[in-house]
């Protein structure tokens, strides 16, 4: 059940991106120093992930577990573990935490402090992704959003400063609601068994009053959908993403959205497992749209990164149709599908920023002629906006295909619905390609194809992207547990019990 | 007096009679160093006496106790001035103002401000609150040669005359209800049934009124912006943490007393709470001085103090306590910083703040951290104070004033960002840096590291409340 591992393991993934951005805060003089900290701060991050991947079998239940005693007065414990689902999502954080780094090697504007808000970010979302004490993920929760608000606001791009604001108002309001819901949980748990704790496991068990319990999750949901984000409460994201530097808007992407997704399946669906059972219809319709409309406004954009951005909507909403329809051919897609689309949208970001790096612009109409001139990049391109659409053989189709399949066996209309979403992926990145590879190229100088710092980028993802397509079944074996747990509707948390 | 009382006094007796010998020595001190040094000093010792010297007795004439609540205020306010004291070195002596006079009137407010938090009688409440009000009129009017401290005093001087009359006449009909200025006996005459109840609801009616103006509650907030902006920066850190905080320890001893709000009380002050709240975040927002915005985020921060008191019960107190107490650290540091920005001009207008974070990092970082911290995001001990007070609220069957406050948070997060946004994200103008001096670097330095360490660890300061706390 519960790992041995002699190190605390899960404390030091949380605490070394932390000390490596104290270090690199202290190289004020030698960017390089702070550059290199950071890609071996966030590689080691990475290396323990893929040791615990590899070394930790594939049970359902926690994997790792570590409590600590922390704030007594007030019942906080530092508590952390990670069941299969959460050891998934650090895996993704710290591979793509190493490729923003990597992605933004030769920014030049004051690179420590850079580094080391890249860095505040990835140990924020990893303890999102770890925490189980309400309030240390609470403070996870706005840890990475802090830092994301400087990144944003400093090394954007032309109005990236009301992005920034936006963004951080946006993210603030549903998350404070939810503190406001945590301690009305702590609060009544308290009451009713006298010990005040922040606990999850603790607070599952709370007798919730009928009237109370609806905005209870309501404001859980909200935090939760705004990170997503879900229709309606998606319009800080366009925005975000397009001002965004390119490493922000890939870990935007690839890993905030999830933390909004990881948020309703540790939290928010467990914790209120009536009134999420009644919300999910609505949920699948506030999903159905982000589908239909992420795809309709893709079609319509110009930006490059505005472009991903919906196409990212309608992906996001894609997972959330899958947890909706609450099956396990579904659910078990749904959380699958969280790694195929960081994977694909880091890549997207990543090939968009490198195109722009080239031609000075992301616009569709001043692009064109690509193949010509560079034709692995190119190549590159077409490969990952063809994972984007789905096509078989790469990581999204698994995805899509477990949630279209669990989908239609219990709501056919829905599956229906969205099986349409995908013709409309087609429009948006097909057109997406025509425009940035063929045509007539718009000026004759003559760019460089991708050199090796590039490769090193692309060519892991797309290894991942191929392992995915063809064998899932690695990916898949370790969310097995957890989807399950879920859909008996106890979450692998009443496996703990008591605390120490 | 005997001999006890006067060592339970030392405390407050080093800061009067440290000032009073200041006054006496310290003349044409303008650019001198030593009288700050020594008044640091001298407060650094009260506060050391408050903490390490043991009460033989409870209580002095009847007024003022001496217990470990009173204790805790007057080592707190002593560190508080010291602080500001060791802070407004180069202020002052850019400005060619006495030190000596300054460290003295500064002693001053500290000893009235200790003996308000100690205060268990209402003539004790009044003489105290006098005390150091007096010391605070001169303080902000202290640079004679800015037209807008004149105009701060004035401001401060007439709202301050009407709260002591108020103060005054509310005590007055209380000693009539009850017959007793001590506090236990006083607030007895509140009880239902008590003969001549009506009286004396009016006369807390009225003290309550004094204390709101003090505290800069909605609607008796209209001096503060003014006077906050008017007033010298490091004066204004102890005004919006020191004055503040004493008012609300003697009002928190107050309440103790009545083991329930007196019935029409309750509504009223939930009422000045969630006006607090509403109206400072708005009038916040608008605002384009950072002074004024602090003074109005001041009104709101209150408000949040007043919701802790009014839950009415321990948890209430020791969280609206603890909220206080971080508040003042977070104050304290966001008015050095800004002294120690100061140069002949204090930077008031946010465009003061122009790309300050390429001049100045350190103290940009150290600022941007401050003020997260009262907008209360976490690591801070702004998150860890709004935690206790909205989770006594919740607990307390206060629901609207917990949405109301979060909401303010929410809102108020918007103009705190204004001034970060001004350092980071605005290219500057070619504006001269200026050095800050040692010693304002190790008072922010300081208030800095206790917001982060209260933010992370705030265990051991909760339980000293708790203990503490009537």
């Amino acid at each position: 059940m519960t790992g041995t591992c002699p190190l605390p393991l899960l404390t030091l993934l949380l605490t070394l991106p932390i000390g490596t951005a104290a270090l690199c805060l202290t190289c004020r003089q030698r960017p390089a120093a702070a550059r290199g900290l950071a890609l071996a701060g966030t590689l080691t991050v990475l290396l323990i992930a893929i040791g615990c991947f590899v070394l930790l079998p594939a049970e359902p239940g926690w994997l790792l577990r570590e409590d600590y005693r922390w704030i007594p007065a007030l019942g906080i414990r530092f508590s952390l573990g990670i069941d299969g689902l959460a050891l998934l999502m650090i895996l993704l954080t710290a591979f793509l935490s190493v490729l923003a780094v990597w992605l933004s090697w030769d920014e030049d504007n004051r690179p420590p402090a850079y580094f080391a808000l890249l860095l505040l970010v990835e140990a924020g979302v990893l303890g999102v992704f770890m925490a189980l004490d309400l309030l240390l993920f609470y403070i996870c929760w706005e840890m990475m959003l802090i830092p994301l608000f400087f990144l944003i606001g400093i090394w954007g791009q032309r109005g990236g400063i009301a992005a920034a604001m936006k963004f951080f108002l946006f993210s603030l309001a549903g998350s404070l609601l939810m503190l406001l819901a945590i301690i009305a949980l702590y609060v009544l748990h308290g009451q009713q068994s006298g010990d005040y704790s922040f606990a999850l496991a603790a607070l599952q068990h709370t007798d919730l009053p009928t009237g109370l319990a609806p905005w209870l999750f309501a404001a859980f949901a909200l935090a939760f959908l705004i990170k997503v984000p879900l229709v309606p409460l998606h319009s800080w994201q366009a925005d975000t993403y397009s001002a965004a530097p390119a490493a922000c808007s890939l870990l935007l992407a690839g890993v905030l959205a999830k933390t909004g997704i990881y948020g309703l399946v540790r939290f928010a669906l467990p914790l209120f497992p009536e009134t999420a059972q009644s919300a999910l219809p609505l949920l699948a319709a506030l999903a159905l749209a982000g589908v239909l409309y992420g795809g309709w406004i893709a079609s319509a954009q110009r930006d490059l990164k505005r472009l991903v951005a919906y196409s990212s909507l309608a992906h996001l909403g894609f997972i959330l149709l899958g947890l909706s329809a609450w099956t396990t051919t579904a659910v078990e897609g749904a959380l699958l599908q969280m790694v195929n689309h960081g994977l694909t949208t880091a890549a997207l970001f990543i090939l968009i920023a490198l195109i722009e790096k080239r031609a000075g612009t992301r616009q569709l109409d001043e692009l064109g002629g690509l193949w010509g001139r560079v034709p692995r990049l190119s190549a590159m391109l077409l490969f990952f906006a063809l994972a984007a659409i789905g096509l078989p053989g790469l990581n999204n189709f698994v995805g899509e295909i477990l949630i279209l399949l669990g989908t239609f066996s219990v709501k056919p209309l829905w599956a229906v619905l969205a099986a349409s979403g995908l013709l409309l992926a087609a429009i948006y990145m097909l057109r997406l390609l025509q425009g940035v590879i063929w045509g007539p190229a718009r000026d004759e100088r003559s760019w460089p194809d991708l050199v090796l710092h590039e490769w090193l980028l692309l060519v892991p993802l797309a290894l991942l992207v191929l392992w995915l397509g063809l064998y899932p079944e690695t990916f898949l074996e370790p969310l097995r547990g957890p989807a399950q747990l879920l859909l008996n509707g106890a979450a692998p948390l009443s496996l703990s019990g008591g605390l120490p | 007096m005997t001999a006890p009382e006067l060592i339970a006094l030392l405390p407050l007796l080093i800061l009067a009679l440290g000032a009073t010998a200041l006054l006496l020595a310290a003349r044409g001190s303008v650019g001198r160093g030593w009288p700050l040094a020594v008044g640091s000093a001298l407060a650094l010792s009260a506060a050391l006496s408050a903490v390490l010297l043991p009460s033989c007795v409870t209580e002095v004439g009847g007024m003022y106790s001496t217990g470990p609540y009173a204790r805790f205020f007057i080592a707190l306010w002593s560190l508080a001035t010291a602080a500001t004291l060791i802070s407004s070195g180069p202020y002052l002596s850019r400005r060619r103002l006495p030190s000596g006079e300054y460290s003295a009137l500064l002693l001053f407010a500290a000893a009235g401000m200790g003996l308000l938090s100690s205060a268990v009688s209402l003539s004790g409440i009044f003489l105290a609150l006098e005390a150091f009000t007096l010391a605070f009129y001169v303080l902000i009017a202290f640079n004679k040669n800015c037209a807008l401290g004149a105009e701060a005093g004035l401001k401060y001087l007439v709202p301050g005359g009407v709260a002591a009359g108020l103060l005054a006449f509310g005590m007055a009909l209380l000693y009539a209800a009850s017959g007793s200025l001590q506090l236990p006996a006083a607030t007895a005459a509140l009880t239902i049934g008590a003969p001549m109840q009506s009286v004396a609801l009016a006369g807390l009616a009225l003290l309550l009124a004094a204390f709101a103006f003090k505290l800069s509650l909605v609607p008796f907030h209209f001096w503060t912006p003014d006077v906050y902006q008017g007033a010298p920066a490091p004066v204004t850190g102890l005004l919006a943490s020191g004055s503040k905080g004493a008012v609300t320890a003697a009002l928190l001893t107050l309440t103790a007393t009545l083991p329930a709000a007196p019935a029409p009380f309750k509504p009223a002050l939930a009422t000045l709470a969630l006006l607090s709240m509403v109206v400072g975040t708005l009038c916040a927002l608008a605002q384009s001085n950072v002074k004024r915005m602090l003074a109005y985020s001041s009104v709101v921060h209150m408000g949040f103090v007043l919701t802790g008191l009014l839950c009415w019960n321990h948890t209430g107190r020791t969280a609206a306590l603890f909220y206080l107490v971080g508040y003042s650290i977070v104050t304290l540091g966001i008015f050095a910083v800004i002294t120690s920005f100061s140069g002949e001009q204090e930077p008031q207008q946010l465009s003061d703040y122009r790309g300050l974070a390429r001049r100045q990092p350190l103290r940009a970082l150290a600022l941007t951290v401050l003020l997260l911290a009262l907008a209360g995001l976490p690591p801070t001990v702004g998150f860890m104070g709004k935690l206790a007070i909205f989770s006594a609220a919740l607990a307390a069957g206060l629901p609207l004033l917990a949405v109301v406050g979060i909401v303010a948070s929410l809102i108020s997060v918007y103009f705190y960002l204004q001034p970060v946004i001004q350092m980071y994200m605005t290219p500057a103008p070619s504006a001269e840096a200026i050095e800050g001096h040692s010693s304002e670097y190790g008072i922010i330095a300081l208030c800095l590291g206790l917001t982060l360490i209260f933010g992370l660890w705030p265990g051991p300061l909760l339980e000293l409340i708790a203990r503490l706390t009537p």
